[in-house]
């Protein structure tokens, strides 16, 4: 299954070993999407970095940036203001329903229902003119920064955020009625890339596909960063860790993460948006490593600082879908060619996350 | 003024000019071949379009606009795009199996059209063993299909073949009997006939319960199966088999796939609303006019299936079809052969 | 029995959902036509702002945004005059390379370069989209912009300058990139310090001298 190809989320090549039908041994070739990103961070500023982590994972641009931002803010010992912290959450889990919207059209349109596709990127145009109203950039934001964000939202912003948060739970109803208990969904979906508990804890495993596998893990909760703690929401959960489990939980978490945002909204303080942060920006020596829950998983990002430099010496950026990659050939054996498919679409893997 | 009416005088104007009586019948069948040939051309545009704007208003988007009004223009202008395509043949390929097989998918597809009824008198020729004919026809495509597989000489195009052959073979039973349910209450084989029989609105086989439904389901899920849509479209799934055994078509022979299968589409349509809705049957309207209403009719329910419903994986097709929709095919003909022996429901 | 009858139930209901569509006016738009009102925050093109009353570039060549571009997108230009000012000569933006950050604007003290909302300029050759001055300041005219009020520092009393101390970068021969801008004195990262005895050439004159 060659890298042209309409379903592997990116640029992916496959070697499968078929037995007429049967998936035997997949084998995946990566690195077709790499970047270099992370030499690149080795020569740039601090402040410099933030676009190069936009794009490296593109759908969900937020959190990348955040990452880094928390890494060299426990580095150099910066604390955010309070309506700077509450700004980045909202943006946070604006982007994670963003980014479950992009993975609710493409997998429903790997299985052939088109028309989801265009229901779901037509909810993600409304999430992106907020987005672009606040920062001005649709996907690539640059808008989280060191120290704070860059930019106060415009007066327009609240009224609008909210007319969003109370259309969408009907529309999330209306995908539900499309394809929840549609019969030809189910068989397609279920039992069908079962992920057992130990293959997911021992290969790394996190965010959706971890807690689809009964595994209730959610580092917003068990280690939590920024005000997290502040809201009140459920990490869904799934018993069987199929494709269909996959699937349901992530609509769940969209569901949560409006209610996020809808707290985020009400407790919004007024204040300052950035703690000043010196233009010759130098965090002392030493090395971090600080972690987020994306959208895909567990998002790290490793900085190791000399000391007296303005660009850190070496960032390495860890993302979910790389172990979910790996994982991949394990559960589609004996499967058909039809369930990798499936599965790859059900497990969100996409390529820039993998090959930086 | 009654359109086969026209066709009558014109045929007597032919036979009265002094010809040979074989001349005239000759040129006669030429030229209804040539006005249905014309006429389904121009459907087949006319589907083409009119599938892109109804995917589109599905999906809140206007489709073709910008080649004349609303884009009605848009399937000539993609065809003369296609005419001007490289015909290219792979070296590797088998070149007379490559070469025909398009041309038997669309030979098939044209000739079930010869007993169709399009209004009152208006059917080219009425053999009194209608229906089989064109089910007998319909089964050509599945050779086409097995011809453009092999002779791709592709793996992508043999497995796309191979299934979409298994798919039509395995979805034409069920299709057969449940048409056979409808003969049986007919009493013919001869479409006229068939249309003839529900002269009054309660008289159609789709509302003659409980067989009437159920053997209009069966039908219309085999139908869609037989012309490959979604959700029974993995022969030409793009997601997985990138376009199935059509791959190596392009220019003109990829534009005689096309149309067949949209020529398909409309067929597997007319046969509907013939055996089910009354075909040609109607108050105030021309009997043509009636004929195309309720054909289009089917042609949208079965465009917003394809839009709808995600796509089935080939075992549990064919599960769906061996296991499931043939049994029920059974149990309806014998609850058929029941009423119709019964007289209960025979108005 | 029961899971055929719920199985067609919720095949019709996805009928509905998709057929309940078919009313609604498309939310699209016909482009070339009809064209979105992009927020006025929208990161576009690179302009250069000028100021309303007299037409001049509000740029003063502080090199800011030169040096915060993380992709070297911009190159400036330009001459020192007697005083040792900086007078821009040209300002160069390759737009291949610009990855439309905004980090730039962001550094810019006076309100001189902005990132307009305007999206439209492809072009047939790479070339075509390095823009010099003049485009980038025809461009910048209609764009809004708020002014940047900057007060003139008061005038410091003077202070005894101490003793500057001789620095590599001080002798010209020596500089180590060939580019136009001259590296700031105390910038000692090309060439270790400890490892070079600092050559007193005549321009560097001790205090007292004089």
């Amino acid at each position: 299954m060659g890298p042209h190809h309409p379903s592997t989320h990116g640029v992916c090549r496959f070697l499968l070993t078929m037995d007429g039908e049967v998936v035997v041994k997949a084998v995946p070739y990566i690195g077709y999407l790499h970047r270099a990103l992370e030499k690149i961070c080795e020569n740039r500023t601090y402040p410099q970095c933030l676009p190069i982590l936009d794009r490296f994972e593109y759908c969900t641009s937020m959190s990348c940036e955040y990452a880094f931002c928390l890494a060299t803010e426990k580095l150099a010992g910066i604390q955010a203001p309070e309506r700077a912290e509450y700004l980045r959450v909202i943006m946070l889990e604006l982007n994670r329903i963003a980014s479950h919207l992009i993975w609710f059209g493409t997998t429903s349109l790997d299985l052939g229902a088109i028309t989801p596709f265009l229901y779901g990127f037509r909810e993600r145009e409304d999430i992106l003119d907020l987005f672009e109203m606040t920062c001005g950039q649709r996907l690539t934001y640059n808008y989280i920064r060191i120290g704070g964000v860059s930019r106060d939202v415009p007066p327009e912003f609240i009224p609008k955020a909210k007319e969003f948060l109370d259309k969408f739970p009907a529309k999330i109803e209306d995908y539900v009625k499309l394809l929840n208990e549609n019969p030809i969904w189910m068989i397609r979906n279920q039992n069908v890339g079962i992920l057992p508990r130990e293959m997911a804890l021992s290969y790394g495993d996190s965010g959706p596909v971890l807690r689809a596998s009964g595994i209730k893990f959610d580092i917003r909760k068990d280690d939590p960063y920024s005000i997290y703690d502040r809201f009140d929401f459920n990490i869904p959960t799934g018993k069987v860790g199929d494709c269909y489990d996959r699937y349901l939980l992530r609509i769940e978490e969209m569901r949560q993460s409006s209610r996020i945002v809808r707290q985020a909204l009400e407790q919004l303080p007024s204040g300052e948006i950035k703690t000043k942060v010196s233009a010759n920006f130098k965090p002392p020596k030493g090395e971090v490593y600080s972690r987020i829950e994306n959208s895909r998983g567990e998002m790290g990002i490793y900085i190791q600082s000399p000391g007296d430099s303005k660009k850190p010496l070496r960032v390495k950026m860890r993302g979910g879908s790389y172990n979910h990659l790996q994982v991949m050939p394990e559960i589609v054996k004996g499967g058909k060619i039809a369930d990798l498919v499936a599965v790859m679409a059900s497990m969100d893997i996409i390529m820039p996350e993998v090959d930086r | 003024m009654e359109i086969a009416g026209i066709f009558k005088y014109l045929y007597e104007m032919l036979a009265k000019s002094g010809l040979p009586q074989l001349a005239v019948d000759l040129i006669a069948l030429v030229a209804s071949a040539l006005i249905v040939f014309t006429f389904l051309a121009v459907t087949a545009l006319f589907l083409v379009w009119w599938e892109r704007k109804v995917s589109a208003h599905i999906q809140q988007r206007f489709g073709p606009m910008r080649t004349g009004w609303h884009g009605w223009l848009q399937t000539i202008v993609d065809m003369i795009k296609l005419i001007q395509k490289e015909d290219i043949t792979p070296a590797t390929a088998d070149r007379p199996v490559f070469f025909w097989a398009p041309i038997i998918a669309l030979t098939a597809a044209f000739t079930a059209y010869v007993v169709m009824p399009f209004g009152k008198g208006l059917i080219v020729s009425d053999l009194n063993i209608g229906i089989l004919f064109i089910i007998a026809i319909t089964t050509f495509t599945i050779i086409s299909l097995l011809m453009a597989g092999w002779g791709s000489n592709n793996k992508y195009a043999l497995l796309g073949g191979m299934r979409s052959a298994a798919q039509v073979v395995s979805y034409e039973v069920p299709m057969v009997v449940a048409v056979l349910s409808v003969v049986l209450f007919a009493g013919s084989m001869s479409m006229m006939d068939i249309v003839n029989s529900q002269a009054k609105i309660y008289q159609w086989y789709i509302f003659r319960l409980p067989f009437g439904p159920i053997a209009f389901m069966i039908y219309l899920i085999a139908g869609t199966a037989e012309s490959n849509r979604t959700p029974f479209d993995l022969p030409e799934a793009e997601q997985e088999l990138v376009a199935g055994f059509n791959v190596e078509y392009s220019g003109m022979k990829f534009a005689m796939f096309f149309f067949a299968e949209f020529v398909n589409l409309f067929t597997i349509s007319a046969i509907a609303a013939t055996l089910f809705l009354g075909g040609w049957q109607g108050p105030f309207l021309p009997s043509w006019m009636w004929f195309m209403i309720k054909t289009l009719f089917i042609v949208f329910v079965l465009m917003w299936f394809r839009w709808t419903y995600p796509r089935l994986r080939v075992d549990q097709l064919m599960e769906f079809s061996w296991k499931f929709l043939l049994p029920i095919s059974f149990a309806n003909l014998i609850i058929a052969g029941f009423m119709k022996y019964s007289r209960w429901f025979n108005w | 029995m029961k899971k055929l009858i719920d199985a067609i139930k919720n095949l019709a209901l996805g009928l509905l959902t998709t057929g309940k569509h078919l009313g609604r006016r498309a939310i699209t738009i016909q482009y070339p036509t009809e064209k979105w009102q992009m927020p006025e925050r929208s990161r576009g093109i690179v302009t250069l702002l000028s100021d309303k009353e007299t037409g001049k570039l509000n740029c003063t060549t502080c090199l800011l945004c030169e040096r915060s571009c993380p992709t070297a997108a911009i190159k400036i230009v330009y001459d020192k005059d007697e005083k040792g000012k900086r007078i821009l000569k040209d300002f160069i933006v390759d737009h291949g390379l610009c990855c439309f950050c905004g980090l730039c604007q962001e550094a810019c003290n006076f309100a001189a370069i902005k990132l307009a909302p305007k999206y439209e300029f492809s072009t047939f050759e790479k070339e075509d989209l390095v823009w010099h001055i003049a485009k980038l300041q025809e461009i910048g005219r209609d764009v809004p912009y708020e002014k940047i009020e900057r007060k003139k520092p008061e005038a410091r009393p003077a202070v005894a300058k101490p003793a500057p101390k001789p620095t590599i970068a001080a002798n010209p021969a020596e500089t180590p990139t060939g580019k136009a801008h001259v590296i700031e004195s105390g910038k000692a990262d090309a060439i270790p310090v400890s490892e070079k005895k600092p050559k007193i050439v005549d321009k560097v004159e001790p205090e007292g001298e004089k």
